[in-house]
């Protein structure tokens, strides 16, 4: 972008969120009344409200990195907590209406290597993603593969449209609508994370729905 | 216990995991009243009920003065006056908080975060805006079951009790693999604390081998830098800096290490670029201050004092000292309008404490005479003649800045008798004796200053040395006189104390308990933190300290 006065455009951005935010607790203070005429456009309402929080958060980060790869400050992290955390968050979202489940493989460390708060903006991304298109159940996992820590996404939707697992595949970032910037974001936070040469990496793939995938060196 | 097992169940990993929300105290410091009120509905929705609200730091100080809190989540930024940063270490420095006061910040942007993660004094977790309860609620949890899992350290810790406090880490490390690296990182700084720079070297190293996580690289810069070995130390902050270049402590540290190689022009560099992060620290703006003004750079150093004002107003780091430091720069710009205009807004504050009114007195002095104003010169000299009568001192910058206005005006006795004190105090201090040569080069008296001097420290010296050598002899009780003597003579000397703190215990230890000189030996450790806070000494000294006091059954006094 060559706006003049992008710093603006930050400071915008970050106003922008911060009020959301506040609206965004205004309608969680909103109570349940039972009746679904009330209480599921409020819900709508809430999920909507949360999913630009979080996208321009992203937008933030990436306004902020530029052209350059994201620094991630990277300290030791229990796989649980945050396994955990996501899964309250994904519930709070879905507040019912999808089931959400969590599990650790056995052979998942106690503590890990990462930038917690990047890797949980990635993975928000593919719970915003799921509860969009799931039919009934989302899973978290952390699993071992290739002596990487993978946090996985994974729910019963129709799964991914061919076009992005190609585009996936290819590593190309331009493909579908919606969901491309928060792919793309997911992919840079991946690569900030690199161990002894290794890169981090996202896979996505379908089998009895979407499964994201978040690999960690 | 179970958690040991790598094994997944959740259940089985973690033992007892029950929260008692209902019974935790929370502080909630947030400037703006909507999200003040949405926070508090937050946290009462997750069962904590006992909330209190704070609008600023000021009502937040005075809210955990009032009784001691659980819990405290606050907002990085809080409008006028002291940030979140500012606040937590105030709390923390004062004592007002404890090991097991969870601190959470809540930060809007993720660069603060980043900056506020890595402080030296950083909170227990933060939270970037906005963000919702459920990760409140889930962090918070971690954080009270990692605290419950540290309690043996705390307790020991705050008891001074630091070789049990490690002896606590090295459990932890031994038997809870979720919390190795935090445990690592205690006793990490334990050991640097203790000065046993070896063993936290290999301890660092350590964590570096699971991953270069930049804190662990800085600790092993800080444990080469204690060895001397500052070459090594250099190369490890300049390349964390490469990885980490928001992590502000390290400059701190990098401006230490080159003064010890004496690349002063470096360290005043390096803090610059500390405070171009973060330039609301006090502490680092006085210390930039310092090696500016050392080095000649006095637009650097007076930017750095002004700073200190305006950041710090309200803040217990903040000295009367201070005002001194800016005044003196701005006469030596020769700007004289702006150091009357500095002692004119602030001549309130100064006014408040005996402290301040020789502050005001010495600047005045040296403004008057710089005008050449005899009269008015000659009103503030006696104004900070009677104060120093009555037992008032100031840091030794401003006393040798008394002693040349003394001198200029006539003064000769009673400059003489200034810098005597001065270097009493700082016998071991190149920086201040040499400046105190320069005031007496500066006044033609260059064969005076030098006979001075010389008594001065002469005295001090032989008590000291004569002391230590005594002591080294087994002479206990020799050496205690002598140390108790150069005590007398140099009140304010941290070195001469540290000295006298140790010989007392090696006597104490051989003759056998006397309350009145384990008293003296408090005292003198105390003056001797508050000359030289941080001292490497100072630590194993308090342990020596504690040990007697255990063996002889004495309930230690509470220090603050």
């Amino acid at each position: 972008m060559t706006f003049d006065g992008t710093d603006l455009y930050a400071a915008l951005i970050h106003e922008l969120k911060n009020d959301l935010g506040l609206l965004s607790l205004t309608i969680d203070g909103i109570p349940l009344q039972g009746e679904a005429a009330h209480d599921a456009p409020v819900d709508a309402a809430r999920l909507l409200c949360q999913n630009v929080v979080d996208r321009l958060q992203q937008a933030l980060l990436v306004y902020k990195a530029g052209s350059q790869p994201i620094h991630p400050a990277i300290d030791a992290w229990s796989p649980h907590d945050a396994v955990h955390e996501i899964r309250d968050r994904a519930a709070a979202l879905s507040r019912g209406r999808i089931e959400i489940e969590a599990t650790l493989a056995p052979d998942v460390p106690e503590i890990w290597f990462f930038d917690r708060d990047l890797v949980e903006m990635a993975l928000i991304n593919a719970i915003h993603n799921s509860l969009a298109y799931a039919q009934s159940r989302l899973r978290i996992e952390a699993g071992m593969l290739e002596g990487c820590l993978a946090l996985t996404v994974r729910d019963d939707s129709p799964g991914y449209p061919d076009a992005i697992l190609a585009g996936a595949a290819a590593g190309s970032t331009g493909f579908a609508k919606g969901s491309g910037l928060g792919l793309q974001f997911s992919r840079m936070i991946a690569n900030s994370h690199d161990n002894q040469g290794r890169r981090g990496e996202v896979r996505l793939h379908n089998d009895h729905g979407a499964v994201f995938q978040l690999l960690l060196p | 216990m179970p958690g040991d097992s790598s094994v997944s169940a959740p259940a089985a990993r973690t033992g007892n995991t029950f929260i008692d929300y209902s019974a935790l105290r929370a502080l909630v410091v947030e400037d703006y009243p909507g999200m003040r009120n949405a926070l508090r509905l937050s946290l009462t929705n997750f069962g904590i009920t006992r909330v209190q609200l704070a609008a600023n730091a000021a009502e937040a100080i005075y809210q955990v003065k009032q009784k001691p809190y659980d819990f405290i989540l606050c907002d990085f930024n809080l409008g006028e006056g002291r940030d979140g940063q500012q606040l937590l270490e105030e709390l923390r420095h004062s004592h007002l908080i404890s090991l097991e006061t969870v601190f959470i910040m809540v930060t809007a942007e993720s660069y603060y975060e980043k900056v506020v993660a890595t402080a030296e004094l950083a909170p227990d977790d933060y939270m970037i805006k906005p963000f919702s309860p459920e990760v409140l609620r889930s962090r918070l949890d971690s954080i009270l079951l990692r605290k419950r899992a540290f309690r043996d350290v705390y307790r020991h810790f705050q008891a001074q009790e630091l070789e049990a406090s490690i002896a606590a880490c090295d459990v932890l490390i031994k038997s809870q693999p979720k919390y190795l690296v935090d445990a690592l990182r205690f006793k990490g700084e334990l050991l640097v604390t203790l000065g046993r720079s070896e063993e936290a070297e290999a301890l660092y190293q350590q964590v570096i081998t699971l991953r270069a996580i930049p804190w662990a690289r800085l600790g092993l810069a800080r444990a080469l830098h204690l060895q001397q070995k500052d070459e090594a130390a250099e190369k490890e902050l300049r390349d964390v800096l490469e990885q980490a270049p928001e992590m502000v402590a390290a400059y701190d540290v990098l401006s230490d290490v080159c003064l010890a190689k004496k690349d002063a022009l470096a360290a005043q560099e390096a803090l610059q670029q500390g405070v171009a992060i973060s330039a609301r620290t006090v502490r680092r703006q006085q210390k930039l201050g310092d090696i500016a003004h050392a080095n000649g750079d006095l637009d650097t150093a007076r930017a750095a004092f002004s700073t200190v004002l305006e950041k710090g107003r309200h803040s217990v780091f903040v000295t009367p000292g201070d005002f001194g430091n800016l005044c003196r720069v701005q006469l030596e710009q020769g700007d004289v309008a702006a150091a009357a205009d500095t002692l004119k807004k602030n001549k309130s504050t100064l006014q408040d404490s005996p402290e301040g009114q020789l502050v005001m007195a010495v600047a005045q002095g040296m403004l008057h005479a710089k005008s050449g104003d005899a009269k008015e010169t000659e009103k503030a000299l006696a104004a900070a003649a009677a104060l120093r009568a009555s037992g008032v001192r100031g840091d030794a910058r401003l006393m040798l800045d008394l002693a040349g206005t003394c001198m200029a005006s006539g003064r000769h006795d009673e400059a003489d008798g200034i810098v005597a004190e001065v270097a009493r105090n700082a016998h071991d201090s190149e920086a201040l004796l040499s400046r105190a040569k320069q005031l007496y080069d500066e006044a033609g008296r260059a064969d005076a200053g030098a006979a001075v001097l010389a008594l001065a420290t002469a005295d001090v010296r032989k008590l000291n040395n004569e002391g230590v050598v005594l002591a080294q002899r087994g002479d206990f009780s020799t050496a205690v006189d002598k140390l108790l003597t150069a005590c007398a003579e140099a009140p304010h000397n941290p070195r001469i104390m540290m000295n006298a703190v140790w010989v007392i215990l090696k006597y104490l230890d051989k003759a056998g308990m006397d309350e009145k000189m384990l008293e003296a030996a408090r005292q003198h450790l105390n003056e001797a933190e508050r000359q030289a806070p941080g001292h490497a000494r100072i630590a194993g000294l308090r342990l020596q300290l504690k040990d007697v006091e255990s063996r002889f059954g004495i309930q230690p006094k509470n220090r603050s």
